[in-house]
């Protein structure tokens, strides 16, 4: 189960160039992200450990589950739905962003709606299978892009017209103060862990997370390379210039002796794949949200088979990103993503500071009748 | 069964998405294998584009390559390649074009047009070669080599370290000079291109500042730009020793650099190299001689010309080696006041080049 765990972990910490981190932090290079991403580093690693530590008391138990064993429904089916609305709009985001990016890049003469509908449809198919089967799919994608993912990192740090000092001139303002927006874009490399408010039913009892190290590790050089690699490629000045950051960066490594020589359609291919994964996890996840606010409902790990209502919310959630796409242009995805990201880290406090104070309840609940056991 | 129909019906419904595309087929493309900029000295169409479309050809071998040169003159650049779709019959392809060259006349001028243009283009690649055509660009893609396996091949080879790795060619891909035009404290640098007998020389650089070009390098200048900031190079460095010349073969080259106040805070820039090297042409009997000697000579020539290179940088108000960058990245002061610090303290610097050089060997012959 703990792989489980970091895989979740891995493709949220990748994804945020399709959420415009890199762009916010680099906008405000000068204007305190630096501090906010060494003030992200703990803050995210705090957050990410104690989720991790509250949920895994409640083995077998989704967030649903364990917050209408507490509180009335009146006052957690709201959240619910809140916690589904912020799910989902990520999804959407990355989604219409990343269908504008392979307009641009693979077929710039092809609309980049036709891109979008047949990421739909395959998010809606895969959203509606069962989270057993969306873990194993998870496994799988880990492994087939994992090789991908530090090839194009090995390339970047290792090209010989990479500027360190670049780097460090722009390293050198992590004196300036820090500021919210930033913090929140960099904190988004760490809240991978929400993955487990759904995965957890998949948890076996007794289940104590290993390898805790690995969670600065790896948010730590996704966020650096994330920020730092593009300055490296374009200078402390240029780097500003661009809006799909990332790709220009992954187009400016080349492969001489390579099948192609553009490390561009690499990139493409590996976020092709990721931006499929973070929707499916994300729909599923708002789906699920969604459903066990149903009274009727009753949550499987494994269905046999599909149920209605699956279908119907897929579908729902289809149509609204179609919607979606027709009404907001690249800028207004830009900015929906700046903000998405702050209103993000309240909903994530308010999620992790709950479920911690459930989760301390209930030890010392079991460990109350523990003593009472004994007594008698 | 009715499971099976759906799932066949649906796929043919996908199918459906994918008939409005405007895909066109290769054999529908005309390939732009090299791209020039030049001024054209009318001011209603200032730009004169010329493009270097391969003649695609299933026969790969040495002068195989063809290529149709078309030119237009337009008002501003990508009206100009827009216009120049009228007089071919296929879709224009920049997709493989990995040539962009400015003329000389352009260049003197203005160079960010042309660059913003290309990179704002999303099918032109960030890592194409970027150089300034002598005396135009047109007058460089006109020529066809007698080399070339495909069209255009002679002159991307050129540039890197894929074909010949020449120590006198500067190499600058779009977006290192995307960085230079932008960067606080980096000018950009560009290989020249001339005309020879039907091919290319490109052993001269053209330095800039922020907006045009300056100056041109000489041929041995350039060779040092390259030593000085490049440490993957295989060069050769020469000097005399008591009227007797001697070549060495510079097998690796390590360069640093300090950019430091001294105490009556005048700027001090310290260059410091290294080179190891086999001696490839000295007088006879050389290896019973006293090597260190020969290290020293060699040494202090560099020296001096090393020092004058720096020296023309500087009168010229340029930084093509980045010693403004560097200067940022040690000198934090907040408001980005250490930039301006720079300004005012660069044309006053002076300038201390150490070099090490050790002899490794006198090759095959004593």
């Amino acid at each position: 189960m703990n792989r489980y765990f970091y895989y979740g972990f891995l493709y949220v910490a990748l994804i945020n160039i399709m959420l415009f981190v890199p762009n916010i932090l680099l906008q405000n290079r000068y204007t305190g992200s630096i501090s906010s991403m060494a003030l992200a580093i703990p803050a995210g690693t705090l957050l990410a450990l104690l989720f991790a530590s509250s949920i895994t008391k409640f083995p077998g138990k989704a967030i649903p589950e364990i917050m209408y064993e507490h509180h009335p429904r009146w006052l957690v089916s709201p959240v619910l739905w809140m916690m589904a609305i912020v799910y989902f709009l990520g999804s959407v985001i990355v989604l219409v962003a990343f269908s504008v990016v392979i307009n641009r890049f693979y077929n710039p003469d092809t609309s980049s709606a036709v891109v979008l509908y047949l990421l739909i449809a395959a998010s809606v198919y895969y959203s509606t299978r069962s989270t057993l089967s969306l873990l194993f799919i998870l496994e799988m994608m880990i492994i087939i892009n994992a090789p991908l993912i530090f090839f194009v990192l090995g390339k970047a740090l290792f090209s010989s017209s990479f500027n360190w000092d670049a780097i460090r001139t722009v390293a050198n303002y992590i004196r300036v103060r820090p500021n919210i927006e930033s913090f929140a874009a960099a904190t988004y490399i760490f809240s991978g862990y929400l993955n487990m408010s759904m995965v957890n039913r998949a948890l076996p009892p007794n289940f104590r997370l290993k390898y805790r190290w690995l969670i600065p590790l790896i948010g730590t050089i996704a966020l650096l390379s994330s920020v730092f690699i593009p300055i490296g490629f374009h200078g402390t000045e240029g780097v500003e210039e661009y809006l799909f950051v990332w790709s220009v960066t992954a187009d400016s490594m080349k492969m001489e002796y390579g099948f192609i020589e553009r490390v561009l359609f690499l990139y493409l291919i590996l976020y092709l794949n990721l931006t499929l994964l973070f929707t499916t996890f994300g729909w599923h996840q708002a789906m699920e949200f969604i459903k066990s606010t149903f009274k009727s409902h009753t949550p499987k790990l494994d269905e046999d088979k599909t149920t209605r209502s699956n279908w119907i919310i897929g579908i729902a959630f289809a149509v609204i990103t179609a919607l979606y796409s027709l009404a907001v242009n690249e800028k207004l995805n830009f900015n929906i993503a700046a903000v998405w990201l702050i209103v993000r880290l309240f909903v994530e406090l308010l999620a992790v500071v709950w479920l911690f104070i459930l989760s301390y309840k209930q030890v010392r609940r079991t460990r109350t009748k523990r003593k009472e056991g004994n007594e008698e | 069964m009715r499971g099976a129909t759906t799932r066949i019906a649906a796929s043919l419904l996908v199918l459906l998405l994918l008939g409005g595309c405007g895909f066109k087929d290769i054999d529908k493309r005309l390939f732009v294998v090299a791209t020039g900029i030049d001024n054209s000295g009318n001011p209603d169409k200032p730009y004169r584009i010329t493009l270097r479309l391969a003649v695609t050809s299933p026969k790969i071998e040495p002068g195989a390559g063809q290529s149709q040169v078309e030119t237009i003159e337009a008002r501003t650049i990508a009206e100009g390649v827009r216009e120049l779709k009228s007089y071919v019959d296929k879709e224009l392809d920049f997709g493989q074009c990995k040539i962009f060259m400015i003329g000389e006349q352009l260049a003197r001028t203005e160079i960010k047009p042309p660059l913003s243009w290309m990179i704002r283009r999303r099918d032109i690649q960030a890592i194409s070669n970027v150089s300034i055509g002598y005396p135009s660009a047109e007058a460089i893609l006109q020529i066809e080599p007698k080399t070339e396996r495909y069209p255009g091949n002679m002159l991307f080879l050129s540039f890197g370290q894929e074909g010949t790795e020449s120590s006198y060619t500067v190499t600058q891909l779009a977006f290192e000079l995307g960085r230079r035009l932008t960067e606080k404290g980096l000018d950009p640098i560009l290989p020249i291109v001339y005309p020879e007998n039907g091919s290319y020389r490109i052993n001269q650089a053209g330095i800039f500042n922020k907006e045009k070009l300056l100056t041109i390098l000489k041929p041995e200048e350039t060779q040092l730009f390259n030593q000085i900031s490049n440490t993957e190079l295989k060069s050769s460095i020469g000097g005399n020793v008591e009227e007797d010349p001697y070549v060495l073969t510079v097998g690796s080259i390590r360069s640093t650099y300090r950019t430091n106040k001294n105490d009556q805070g005048k700027l001090v820039i310290e260059f410091n190299i290294r080179m190891k090297g086999l001696l490839e042409e000295a007088p006879k009997m050389v290896f019973n001689k006293d090597w260190s000697v020969i290290e020293h000579h060699i040494a202090t020539q560099y020296n001096t010309s090393v020092k004058k290179l720096l020296t023309k940088f500087q009168k010229l108000g340029v930084d093509p080696i980045g010693f403004g960058l560097r200067y940022r990245a040690t000198h934090y002061s907040g408001d980005g006041s250490s930039w301006k610090e720079w300004l005012s303290l660069y044309p006053e610097a002076e300038f201390k080049v150490n070099t090490k050089i050790t002899v490794e060997g006198t090759g095959l012959i004593k």
